[in-house]
C-alpha cells in the first residue's frame, strides 16, 4: 500500500514538473485571518482577501481561503509554520518582501510607517529625529522599527505601546483613537494598518517616517511588501510573480480603495 | 579548611538554644533573619540563607537510604506555567508562591490544610510584556510579613497569620515593560530587596530597597544612568559616570541592565551583591562601548545602596549574557589565605571566584569546555578576550555561538557542598546562530530582527548537573541531562545532592561522584529549586514540579515555530514527548 502511494505521488509529481505548472482545475489555497480588518476577515471584506480574488482571476483559479488566525501564541511566525509551512495553504497575501521562513514573491507594492498627531497641533513632525516628539506622548505598535527608533532617542521614555499585532480582537484604528481622544499626543504606526481607518477620523495629520541613517545604523520604516509561498515551493511562487506582472494596476487599485499609502518610487502617492 | 563566612559571623547565635526558634517562629517574635536560617528544620529565605548556600545541615536522609525515599504529600498549586521558585518553612506553616496568576499559600503542616491563600490582582497587560514565559520564584518572609513579587511589578506584604495585605508598592508599570519575577531578599528585618524585569523592553534596570515595616521606598539604584542615579560615590573603587560615558548619547536611559536574578548579603560587611542584565538595546553595533553598568556583579552597602564596587563580566554584551545569576558566599582558602570569597557562574559560561570585599578577581575559569565567545578572561584586566569568529555584529550571521543567549546557566541556582567543598552546579549546554538582520513580519507590522536559533552542544545533550572545585577551577564531575538543568540543586550533610529536570525526574545523587541514587518521576517538568525541612523531627525534601520557563516556552506558551520564543523552541522541541504543563508541590520523607 504504501509502497503503491509513494509511486503515485511520484508519478504525480513527474506530470507536475513536466507541465512546469500548477496542476489545473486546483483552487488558489490563501491562509487568512477569520477576523483582522483592514487586512482579512471571514466575510472577504479585507484587502487581502480582495488581493487573492485578483490573483485567483489572473492564475485562472477559484481562490479557497484557509482561515487560522495570524495573532494567535506565537504570534505571525506560529501562524506561518501551522498553515502555510505546513501545507494547509499554498499562498499567504501579505508579508514582508525578504521573508526568511517563506519564498517571497517580487514586491507587489511599499509603503511605510507613518507618524499620525492631530492636524490642529500644527507639530513639524519629519523624522525621527524632529523635536517636536520630544513634547508628545507616542503612541507606537511594540517589537516594531519604531520602538527601536524611539528607544535608540531616550523618547520611549514618554512612550505607549500597544500591542494590536499579537491581541486577537484588537483593530488597528484603536491607536487612531488614542490620537483622536488626547491619550496620545502621535502615534507612529504602519500605514496599511490605518489607512481604511482614516477615513472615519477627520482632522488627523499622516506624515511617512523616512528611512534613516542620522544615529550611525540604518533604521529601516520602508518596507516592499510581497506575497509568500512554501519555502521549497518555486512552481507556485514562479506562478505567483508572473500573476503580479500581469495585474500590478489592479493590486494596487485594490490597495488605494483601502487607503493604503503606496510608495510608486518618486515619492508616496494615495490617501 | 573551607569555612562558610555566615558561620563564623553566627557562631555566637547559634548558642541561642535550638528548640527555642520553632515556637518564638509560630509566635513571630523578633528573631534575627540570619538566626533562623542557622535552623537547618526550616527554610526562611528564597535562597535559605544570606550566602545563599542552598545546604541543608540535615543528615536524616543520607547515601545510605536514600533509595527509599518516597512521596509523602503533595498539592496543585492552582498554576500551569512555569514554577522556578521554592517554598519557605516558617514554624509549622510551608508558604509557597505559584507561577502566573501568583497564587500564595499558607499550608498548614500538621494537616495539609490550607491556612489562607491570597491571589493577587494584577495587570494583565504584564502577560504580554513578560519574556520568557509567567515564572515566578518565590516569596520572602520578615517581621510576621510573607513578601511577595507579583508579574505586573508589585511588592505585595501580607500578614503570615492571615493572608491579608499589610502594604503594596509598585516597583513598576508593565506598560513600561516593567515585570516582575524574581524573590525578594529581607535584610536584617528592615529592607526588603527587589529587582526589576524587562531587559527586552530597554527597561534601565534598578535595584530598590523598601522598608519592611511600611513598604516605603528607602532608596533605589539603577544599573545605568549618572552616578547620583547608580548611587556611586566617594566610597566606589571603580571610576566615575562609568554609566553615562560608556554609552553613546542618551542610550543609557535605555540602558537595560534588569536585576531579575537572586540577591545575597554579608552582615559583617553589611553587604548585599546582585549582578545586572543585558544592556538595553539588543543589536550591539547600535550601542558602542562598554556599556555600564549592565553585566556587572555590584556590592552595594545594605542601609544606604551605596555602591562600594561592580565588576562587569561582559563588557559590550553582544550575546545576551545576563549577568543575573546568583551570587554564593563562602570562604575560600587560596593560596594559603582563606579570603571571604563570591562565587559566580555566570551565563556566560565562565565560573568567577572574586574577593567580595573589594570584588578583586580571584579566579574565572569556564565551567562548560565548549565556551567559544571568548577565549579565556585576563585576569590583569578582569576582560574576556573575545573571540571576533562568535561575535554578533550588524549585518553578519554568526554560526555555532557556545552557549546559546540561554547560557552555560540561568537563574537555576547552584548549591554549596562544605565537606566536599564543591559546588553542585545545574547548567544548560545548548549552542546558537545568530543571524543578524532578518525581515519579520508581526502580524499586520513589518520588521527587522535578529533572529536566534539554539540548539544541543557539543555531545547532543542540553544539560548537566556538575561538580565544580573552586580551588582548581575544574570540573569534578559532571551527570548530563537530555534538556537544560533549569532547576536549582540542593546539598546535604547526608551527602546526597537533589535536582530535577525538565522532563519530570527529581533526582538524588552522591553530592562526592555524582551517582545517582534514586529518582522520581513527578507530574510535570522541574525547574523549582528543592529544598529540605523538618515537621515533627522528621525530615522532608520538598520540590515544586511546573515545567515552563523560557527553556520551555514552546511546551508553556504553545510554540512550535523553530525560532520562537527568543530562539528557545528549537533546542526544547521534544519536550511534550516527556511531559505537559502543570503545577503541583511534591514533599518527600523516607
Amino acid at each position: 500500500m504504501l509502497r503503491r502511494i509513494a509511486v503515485a505521488v511520484a508519478l504525480l509529481l513527474a506530470a507536475t514538473a513536466a507541465t512546469g505548472a500548477r496542476a489545473a482545475a486546483q483552487p488558489l489555497r490563501v491562509c487568512a485571518d477569520p477576523d483582522y480588518m483592514p487586512f482579512s476577515n471571514r466575510a472577504r471584506q479585507g484587502f487581502e482577501n480582495k488581493l487573492a480574488l485578483v490573483m485567483g482571476h489572473a492564475m485562472g483559479e477559484t481562490v479557497r481561503f484557509v482561515w487560522h488566525s495570524t495573532r494567535g501564541p506565537g504570534g505571525f511566525d506560529q501562524f506561518l509554520h501551522d498553515t502555510l509551512n505546513a501545507g494547509l495553504c499554498d499562498v499567504v497575501m501579505n508579508v514582508p518582501f525578504a521573508s526568511d521562513n517563506v519564498l517571497a514573491t517580487r514586491p507587489y507594492y511599499v509603503s511605510s510607517y507613518v507618524f499620525v498627531y492631530p492636524k490642529k497641533g500644527n507639530y513639524e513632525i519629519t523624522s525621527m529625529d524632529s523635536p517636536a516628539l520630544k513634547q508628545l506622548r507616542i503612541g507606537f505598535e511594540q517589537d516594531t522599527p519604531p520602538e527601536n527608533g524611539l528607544k535608540l532617542r531616550a523618547l520611549i521614555l514618554h512612550a505607549t505601546p500597544f500591542d494590536i499585532g499579537d491581541t486577537p480582537g484588537e483593530s488597528p484604528a484603536e491607536i487612531l483613537t488614542a490620537v483622536h481622544t488626547g491619550k496620545i499626543g502621535v502615534a507612529v504606526t504602519w500605514q496599511p494598518s490605518i489607512g481604511y481607518f482614516l477615513r472615519s477620523f477627520s482632522g488627523l495629520a499622516v506624515v511617512p517616517v523616512p528611512n534613516s541613517r542620522a544615529l550611525g545604523t540604518v533604521e529601516q520604516y520602508v518596507f516592499p511588501m510581497a506575497m509568500a509561498a512554501r519555502k521549497a515551493d518555486t512552481r507556485t511562487r514562479d506562478a505567483l510573480d508572473a500573476a503580479i506582472a500581469k495585474s500590478k494596476p489592479q493590486l494596487q487599485s485594490v490597495l488605494r480603495s483601502f487607503g493604503v499609502l503606496i510608495y510608486d518610487g518618486s515619492g508616496a502617492t494615495g490617501t | 579548611m573551607r569555612r562558610l563566612a555566615f558561620f563564623v559571623l553566627f557562631a555566637m547565635a547559634l548558642a541561642v538554644a535550638v528548640a527555642g526558634y520553632r515556637t518564638v517562629a509560630a509566635q513571630q517574635q523578633r528573631v534575627a533573619l540570619a538566626d533562623m536560617a542557622q535552623d537547618s528544620g526550616q527554610w526562611v529565605m528564597p535562597s535559605q540563607n544570606y550566602s545563599s548556600l542552598r545546604h541543608s545541615e540535615l543528615d536524616e536522609i543520607k547515601t545510605s537510604n536514600v533509595a527509599n525515599l518516597k512521596v509523602a504529600w503533595t498539592m496543585s498549586t492552582g498554576a500551569t506555567r512555569g514554577h522556578e521558585g521554592q517554598p519557605l518553612v516558617i514554624g509549622d506553616t510551608l508558604y509557597y508562591q505559584s507561577a502566573w496568576p501568583n497564587h500564595v499559600y499558607a499550608i498548614d503542616l500538621n494537616d495539609y490544610h490550607i491556612k489562607w491563600q491570597y491571589t493577587p490582582k494584577q495587570d494583565s497587560f504584564a502577560v504580554s510584556v513578560a519574556c520568557c514565559d509567567l515564572v515566578n520564584r518565590g516569596v520572602g518572609y520578615g517581621d510576621g510579613k510573607i513578601i511577595v513579587d507579583t508579574l505586573d511589578d508589585q511588592v505585595i506584604a501580607l500578614d503570615t497569620n492571615t493572608g491579608k495585605p499589610v502594604w503594596t508598592a509598585r516597583n513598576g508599570d508593565p506598560a513600561m515593560g516593567q515585570t516582575l519575577t524574581s524573590a525578594p531578599l529581607i535584610v536584617k528585618e528592615k529592607n526588603v530587596i527587589v529587582g526589576v524585569s524587562g531587559g527586552e523592553f530597554g527597561v534601565r534596570g534598578y535595584l530598590t530597597a523598601y522598608d519592611l515595616k511600611s513598604g516605603k521606598r528607602v532608596w533605589r539604584a539603577y544599573s545605568a544612568g549618572p552616578d547620583r542615579d547608580t548611587l556611586i560615590g566617594s566610597g566606589f573603587s571603580g571610576p566615575k559616570n562609568a554609566g553615562t560615558a560608556t554609552w553613546n548619547g542618551e542610550q543609557w536611559k535605555v540602558g537595560g541592565g534588569t536585576t531579575w536574578g537572586w540577591y545575597s548579603y554579608d552582615p559583617k560587611l553589611n553587604l548585599i551583591y546582585y549582578g545586572t542584565g543585558n544592556p538595553g538595546t539588543w543589536n550591539p553595533s547600535q550601542r558602542p562601548g562598554d556599556n555600564k553598568w549592565s553585566m556587572t556583579i555590584f556590592a552595594r552597602d545594605a542601609d544606604t545602596g551605596m555602591a562600594k564596587w561592580g565588576y562587569q563580566m561582559t563588557p559590550h554584551d553582544a550575546w545576551d549574557y545576563d549577568g543575573v545569576n546568583e551570587m554564593i558566599l563562602v570562604d575560600l582558602k587560596m593560596n594559603g589565605q582563606t579570603i571571604p570569597s563570591l562565587v559566580h557562574f555566570d551565563r556566560n559560561g565562565f565560573a568567577y571566584e572574586l574577593d567580595r570585599r573589594d570584588g578583586k578577581l580571584l579566579l574565572a575559569k569556564k565551567y562548560d569546555p565548549s565556551v567559544n565567545w571568548a577565549t579565556h578572561i585576563d585576569m590583569a584586566t578582569g576582560r574576556p578576550v573575545v573571540d571576533s569568529k562568535y561575535m554578533t555584529k550588524a549585518g553578519t550571521n554568526v554560526s555555532g555561538i557556545c552557549p546559546a543567549a540561554m547560557g552555560n546557566k540561568d537563574q537555576q541556582p547552584a548549591s554549596y557542598d562544605e565537606e566536599t567543598g564543591y559546588f553542585i552546579v545545574p547548567t544548560n549546554h545548548n549552542c546558537m546562530d545568530y543571524k543578524a538582520f532578518a525581515v519579520k513580519y508581526k502580524s499586520g507590522f513589518p520588521f527587522v530582527g535578529a533572529i536566534v536559533k539554539m540548539y544541543a552542544g557539543p555531545g547532543g545533550y542540553r544539560g548537566a548537573v556538575i561538580a565544580w572545585d573552586p580551588i582548581k577551577g575544574e570540573i569534578v564531575w559532571s551527570d548530563h541531562e537530555r534538556f537544560p538543568a533549569w532547576g536549582g540543586t540542593l546539598t546535604t550533610k547526608g551527602g546526597v545532592s537533589f535536582y530535577g529536570t525538565m522532563d519530570g525526574w527529581f533526582k538524588a545523587v552522591d553530592t562526592k561522584t555524582g551517582k545517582e541514587l534514586w529518582k522520581f518521576h513527578t507530574p510535570s517538568g522541574i525547574i523549582g529549586n528543592p529544598i529540605s525541612y523538618t515537621h515533627n523531627g522528621k525530615q522532608y525534601v520538598a520540590i515544586l514540579s511546573g515545567v515552563g520557563g523560557w527553556a520551555a516556552l514552546g511546551l508553556a506558551a504553545g510554540l512550535t515555530e523553530p525560532t520562537a520564543g527568543l530562539g528557545a523552541v528549537n533546542a526544547a522541541q521534544d519536550l511534550s514527548q516527556y511531559t505537559q504543563l502543570g503545577g503541583d508541590l511534591v514533599v518527600f520523607q523516607l
